[in-house]
């Protein structure tokens, strides 16, 4: 069976000034896939990723996305004024109305799949790195989002805590969550999408599955990027 | 010092007075303050510049020319009377709103982009973001200055002595003048001490209940 389009985006372009971070991109999304997003530093994988929940907006092109994201953020942006639950039942109560004791419900199952349900009454200062961000993903989930966007979530953790967190996001991928993850986890875009997307200088140089674009990269681009991330 | 019966219930009285003075600025700038602040850091250039105008008007300028501006303004020029403790009030309220502004808007600039970012991706309102999530964060930070502003109010509430409020300042004063002796200011400056002693005490109290999420452990 066909599976249901979620995002498509044509002809997307954002430029700030002079600066053309996403040039021309066409990419489109299906429910249930995940996408990693690979490339160097500075290619404008976040921008794209930020474009689609409205947090850039787009200088032009055109976008569809049937239902709702969640972002998870490289820095994890928990509210720091308020004990973990609080961080994952806000928005249910406060956005989508859902009474108290549901969103708590909802908020203690979430923490337990991320295998945090005895951080419930404490406040983010408190936890380590992986902890916030497992917390973190757990909030996006509360609004049960059709959509997830991931920023690099990895990116400003220890190496050695880098597991704790793409272990849930592999649960999630078990689960058929929809997904899209800016990542410099190879391994983790070779074991886990469906699909990777290699970006440089604003546009998707290449595309394919993790063996395409792993095992035989095509692109002179991509093979130096490859290569510069096995020395690295 | 036997005759301490003789000014002291008048010197308490106007001590009174400093106080209502003080509470009902403090109570009316420090919310009046916010608007202020939003606005001079709102995006409509028109607000942001009034906004900005007006703190600079009354930052800029004593507060004793103010009090006695808006003394005679009212009577003179609108045909309003005014009684002098009203017209302290109003005084005091605008000159400290205008403090309190710009206190609140270093606050709320200090707050880190990543927090709007999460708020806006769980779809929160700016409404909700400000009140839920912005200005609790900023309350700690805040807290300091705006304590120090409210000591500094404490001692320029003795200014309302000049348009005819008898003040603790002003009772002292008349005591000074009617004793001729200088043991009331002794007494007045203890009475202002004990004051400005209880408002620190209340500063630690507040500053303790705003850190409750602050880090019990380094990591």
């Amino acid at each position: 069976m066909e599976r249901e389009v979620i995002l498509e985006m044509k002809n997307i372009v954002k430029r700030y000034g002079d600066f053309t971070a996403v040039d021309n991109v066409n990419f489109s999304m299906k429910k249930g896939e995940i996408v990693a997003v690979i490339g160097p530093s500075g290619s404008g994988k976040s921008t794209l990723l930020r474009c689609i929940n409205g947090l850039n907006s787009i200088t032009s092109g055109k976008m569809i996305l049937k239902g709702t994201t969640g972002m998870v953020f490289q820095h994890f942006n928990l509210f720091p004024h308020m004990k973990c639950i609080d961080n994952i039942t806000y928005a249910p109560i406060k956005v989508k109305k859902e009474p108290r004791n549901e969103a708590v419900k909802k908020a203690e199952r979430l923490l337990k799949l991320v295998g945090l349900e005895n951080k419930a009454q404490v406040y983010p200062a408190q936890i380590s790195g992986g902890q916030k961000q497992r917390i973190a993903i757990a909030r996006a989930l509360a609004m049960d989002p059709d959509l997830m966007l991931f920023d690099e979530p990895t990116s400003a953790l220890d190496p050695e805590i880098t597991g704790e967190v793409l272990n849930v996001m592999k649960k999630l991928a078990e689960n058929h969550t929809t997904m899209i993850v800016v990542t410099h986890e190879m391994g983790f875009a070779k074991e886990v999408a469906d699909r990777v997307i290699f970006m440089d200088n604003g546009v998707i140089v290449e595309e394919g599955t993790p063996s395409e674009i792993f095992d035989t990269p095509k692109s002179p681009r991509l093979i130096s990027f490859l290569g510069s991330m096995l020395r690295a | 010092m036997d005759r301490i019966g003789e000014f002291l219930p008048f010197m308490l009285e106007g001590s009174v007075m400093t106080v209502k003075v003080f509470v009902l600025t403090l109570v009316l700038s420090l919310p009046l303050g916010l608007p202020l602040a939003l606005g001079s850091n709102s995006r409509f250039k028109p607000l942001s510049f009034l906004c900005k105008v007006y703190v600079w008007i009354f930052r800029g300028t004593p507060l004793m020319l103010q009090l006695w501006f808006f003394y005679f303004f009212f009577p003179f020029n609108l045909n309003i009377t005014l009684n002098a403790f009203s017209t302290a009030i109003l005084t005091y309220v605008l000159n400290y709103a205008a403090y309190f502004a710009e206190i609140y808007r270093g606050g709320i600039n200090s707050i880190d982009r990543g927090q709007y970012e999460a708020a806006h991706a769980l779809g929160l309102s700016k409404k909700q973001t400000m009140m839920d999530i912005i200005l609790p964060q900023t309350m700690k930070a805040t807290l300091p200055p705006v304590v120090n502003e409210a000591i500094t109010l404490v001692k320029d509430t003795a200014l309302v002595s000049s348009i005819a409020v008898v003040d603790l300042m002003k009772a002292t004063n008349s005591a000074v003048n009617r004793m001729t002796s200088l043991t009331p200011f002794f007494y007045a400056a203890i009475i202002y001490l004990i004051m400005t002693f209880v408002l620190t005490l209340v500063a630690g109290r507040l500053e303790k209940y705003f850190s409750r999420y602050d880090a019990k452990e380094e990591w």
